[in-house]
């Protein structure tokens, strides 16, 4: 996409009725402290954006102002165009999700009771409340059985899901997260991001998350607003270009010194750059495959079956000894441990060539047939 | 008073055994029954009085210097020489030992109630608020059910106190089991005295049970780790 | 209030609090000498904890005067009585939170203990007890503070410390030294609790500084 379609796409998201837009927000503690400074931001609507930042960035300060957990000192924020200083703080919780770190569900009731609460705020009628509760529990993954235990019965990883599903009950249009993984370990973590990411392909909501992790920015954020320790925002953009041209220091020092294999892991392979490589048939003779070589001065060939899906590599020196009248597919061939796809990412590539045979991956579409190759030279020439 | 013990066992169950002692104005029934209705009427007021302050200091928030030393400070106050105090003061009177008792059960349903709502986890607060409760929806259906068991606890404290210190009232008049020990003390019959403590202490005993299991019911089922 | 009463009956009233610090002093003495190795019994064997606090809750509930009483059978009208009952109360607080200040010792201190060479009384001894000793201090005062109240009870059974006042004060109606009774237990209270916490500050210079 380019920057002017960004800009574009941005424009109509801050006129949709669910953009959150911070207008020159301030918030200073009556002791003095700063926690946001001036802030500028449109959070464009059913994008998911993370805030990030070291701890005290006043990242969760502004994540809160939006509900208003927190009051700002001056500036404004609107939700699409209403003021959310003008209406009521309780109507409006109920109408934006919110997730905590500790789940922060209500240990005096069933799992079943927590996930109900915003509907039964909102006077829902019980048939409708049961109904939902069911639906929520199937939706973000949980097992039906344990809708009638308790909390602390629950591990971490399930309680996050509940607390989730709480947030998701009155299908507000925006969700609020503030480190919702933070307390769960790295394995269930992974599931949890996997699966957010998974709903929000689905719900297509405003998500705004807090995290002090940059790589759980760059998997989960669609645009990620990159903190500085004076309130400030670094840099807001999207992963690609936060890693492509970071504005200052601070956002490279934030980002990391693998700087350059996060880029490779936001990037696909460009179809300009598969080389069509030289292949033949199963079927075809070591004769055909030698004359092929030697026109194409490659050091082996990639060998087809019928449906035109890799089944191997066969370099010129075990061409060069086999008999020129047999068939390739007699011959032994060094299979490949994997394929890569189309569309997967440069840094998968590169970790899949280091093993590959010949210096050289065969590329597949969606049914697996050939499309190409690509070489570890052409990648590495990428990276530099 | 230097009976043999079988001897006073003979005559505790003597004593029982006569119907005699069990009806009347100075029944075992009767002055069972005062000692009950004392020790509830004093809990009740001084829940009524106490519970709101402690509760409402507990979910603001503040005052918590006072609500947690309250008992302390009762602690130290001999109520014995309360309950004396008021008789000199005013001579006797139900309801001036009644106010005693009440202004003595005060402070632990005070400071139980307090730390209570203090010690709901502030992630569970928060919660409450950031999914749009009302400051009352967040009361009624957060903080004061999972408050409530040691709410109950100071209640408990309280009634078992109170009861104590109804016996000790029997000194300056008033009523109840209380009335056995300081009867019998005075004239030094040591089978009423000893009748009598065994059922203050049968009495305490099933109050202690009773709002244990009170305690236990306003447990809501969530918040037993057992 | 009449000083002359006051000045008249200065010695009565120095015996009555001598007294009365005396019952304190020995049964807080005779309550942490039977409570600890109780507690430790119950930290050794944890199964025997849940079912002697339920059996020491309910003997606290029995009301002071009554406890007294039913102890007279077997001690009669004499200091033991009272004793023996007040050591009944302190040693009930002191067993909740000797157990409470031990257990609370964190289990990587103690294995640290453990790995270090230190056998299994110089552990309780080196490491455990002062680590447990601001729990059981607390317990300490709340028991101090309880039985001087209490003791102003044992004066219906013929002891009484300054309780004996008060009984001088209902007799005689007569309110000087029912006030003169009252305003020594409690200042009493507050020196012993503030002497202990004076002595628990003194016994842990590591907690300094730190608010508890």
């Amino acid at each position: 996409m380019t920057t002017a379609a960004a800009r574009q796409r941005t424009q109509h998201a801050a006129q949709d009725s669910h953009a959150i837009v911070f207008d020159t927000v301030s918030k200073r503690y009556p002791d003095g402290t700063v926690a946001v400074e001036a802030l500028d931001l449109t959070l464009p609507a059913g994008e998911l954006t993370v805030l990030v930042g070291p701890s005290g960035c006043g990242k969760t300060t502004t994540l809160r102002m939006i509900n208003r957990l927190e009051t700002l000192s001056s500036g404004c924020i609107r939700i699409g165009d209403r003021d959310v200083m003008e209406s009521d703080a309780t109507q409006l919780r109920r109408h934006i999700g919110y997730v905590m770190q500790h789940s922060g569900l209500f240990p005096h009731q069933t799992i079943a009771d927590n996930i109900a609460t915003v509907p039964r705020l909102l006077k829902w009628p019980k048939s409708r409340i049961t109904a939902r509760v069911e639906e929520l529990v199937e939706l973000v993954g949980l097992d039906a059985g344990l809708i009638r235990r308790y909390p602390h019965q629950l591990s971490g990883g399930q309680q996050q899901r509940v607390g989730l599903a709480r947030a998701l009950a009155a299908d507000p249009p925006i969700l609020l997260m503030d480190e919702p993984f933070a307390a769960v370990d790295p394995i269930v973590r992974t599931h949890l991001q996997d699966e957010l990411l998974r709903l929000q392909a689905r719900m297509g909501k405003t998500i705004v998350l807090v995290t002090h992790d940059i790589d759980e920015a760059m998997k989960l954020g669609d645009r990620i607003a990159i903190f500085n320790q004076n309130g400030r925002i670094a840099q807001f953009d999207t992963p690609t270009r936060l890693l492509a041209a970071p504005a200052d220091e601070f956002v490279v020092d934030f980002i990391g010194a693998d700087r350059e294999l996060r880029r490779l892991a936001l990037q696909q392979l460009d179809p300009e750059e598969i080389d069509p490589g030289v292949h033949v048939a199963g079927s075809a003779t070591v004769g055909d495959a030698r004359t092929r070589l030697q026109q194409a001065g490659s050091s082996g060939v990639v060998v087809l079956d019928e449906a035109h899906r890799p089944l191997g590599w066969l370099d010129w020196e075990r061409l060069r000894q086999a008999d020129g009248l047999s068939r390739i597919e007699q011959l032994e061939l060094t299979p490949w441990r994997h394929r890569l796809h189309e569309r997967t990412n440069l840094r998968s590539a590169l970790n899949a060539l280091i093993s590959a045979p010949g210096d050289v991956m065969p590329v597949v579409d969606d049914d697996g047939r050939y499309l190409g190759v690509i070489s570890q030279v052409q990648l590495t020439r990428r990276l530099s | 008073m230097n009976d043999s013990l079988p001897a006073l066992l003979q005559g505790l169950i003597g004593w029982l055994a006569d119907p005699a002692h069990w009806q009347g104005s100075n029944g075992v029934l009767e002055r069972g029954l005062e000692h009950i209705f004392y020790m509830m009427v004093s809990t009740l007021i001084g829940a009524a009085i106490a519970l709101p302050i402690g509760i409402g200091l507990g979910h603001s928030g503040r005052g918590g210097l006072l609500a947690i030393n309250l008992t302390n400070i009762g602690r130290a106050v001999p109520s014995f020489g309360v309950i004396i105090f008021v008789f000199l003061l005013v001579g006797y009177g139900v309801i001036p030992v009644i106010v005693a008792l009440v202004a003595l059960a005060i402070p632990p349903m005070v400071t139980n109630s307090f730390v209570g709502m203090r010690g709901v986890d502030p992630a569970i607060r928060q919660a409450a608020t950031a999914v749009g409760m009302t400051p009352w929806q967040r009361l009624l259906q957060v903080e004061l059910p999972i408050a409530m068991p040691l709410i109950m606890a100071g209640v408990r404290t309280s009634a078992v106190q109170v009861m104590s210190t109804a016996t000790l009232a029997a000194y300056v008049g008033l009523g109840g089991l209380g009335r056995y020990l300081i009867d019998g003390l005075a004239v030094r019959d040591l089978v009423q005295v000893l009748v009598g403590a065994v059922l203050v202490a049968i009495l305490a005993v099933a109050t202690e049970l009773l709002f244990a299991g009170l305690q236990r019911l306003v447990t809501a089922r969530g918040l037993r780790h057992d | 209030m009449n000083p002359e009463w006051i000045a008249s009956h200065t010695d009565d009233i120095l015996a009555a609090l001598i007294q009365h610090v005396q019952l304190l002093g020995l049964s807080l003495l005779f309550g942490l000498l039977i409570a600890f190795p109780l507690a430790l019994l119950a930290i050794r064997w944890p199964r025997l904890y849940a079912p002697s606090l339920a059996i020491t809750g309910v003997m606290f509930s029995i009301p002071s005067l009554a406890l007294f009483i039913l102890l007279m059978p077997l001690t009669g009208l004499s200091m033991a009585t009272s004793l023996i009952g007040l050591t009944l109360y302190t040693l009930l607080i002191l067993f909740r939170n000797i157990v409470e200040g031990l257990r609370g010792v964190s289990p990587v201190v103690c294995e640290a203990a453990r790995a270090l060479g230190y056998s299994r009384v110089r552990r309780l001894l080196q490491v455990e007890l002062p680590i447990a000793l601001p729990v059981i201090m607390a317990g300490i005062r709340i028991a101090a503070v309880t039985v001087i109240g209490l003791i102003t009870v044992t004066a219906l059974i013929g002891q009484g410390g300054l309780g004996q006042l008060f009984i001088t004060g209902f007799t005689l109606s007569f309110t000087t030294p029912l006030v003169v009774g009252f305003v020594l237990s409690v200042l009493l209270a507050v020196a012993v609790d503030l002497a202990l916490v004076g002595l628990l500050w003194w016994l842990t210079p590591w907690q300094r500084g730190r608010t508890s």
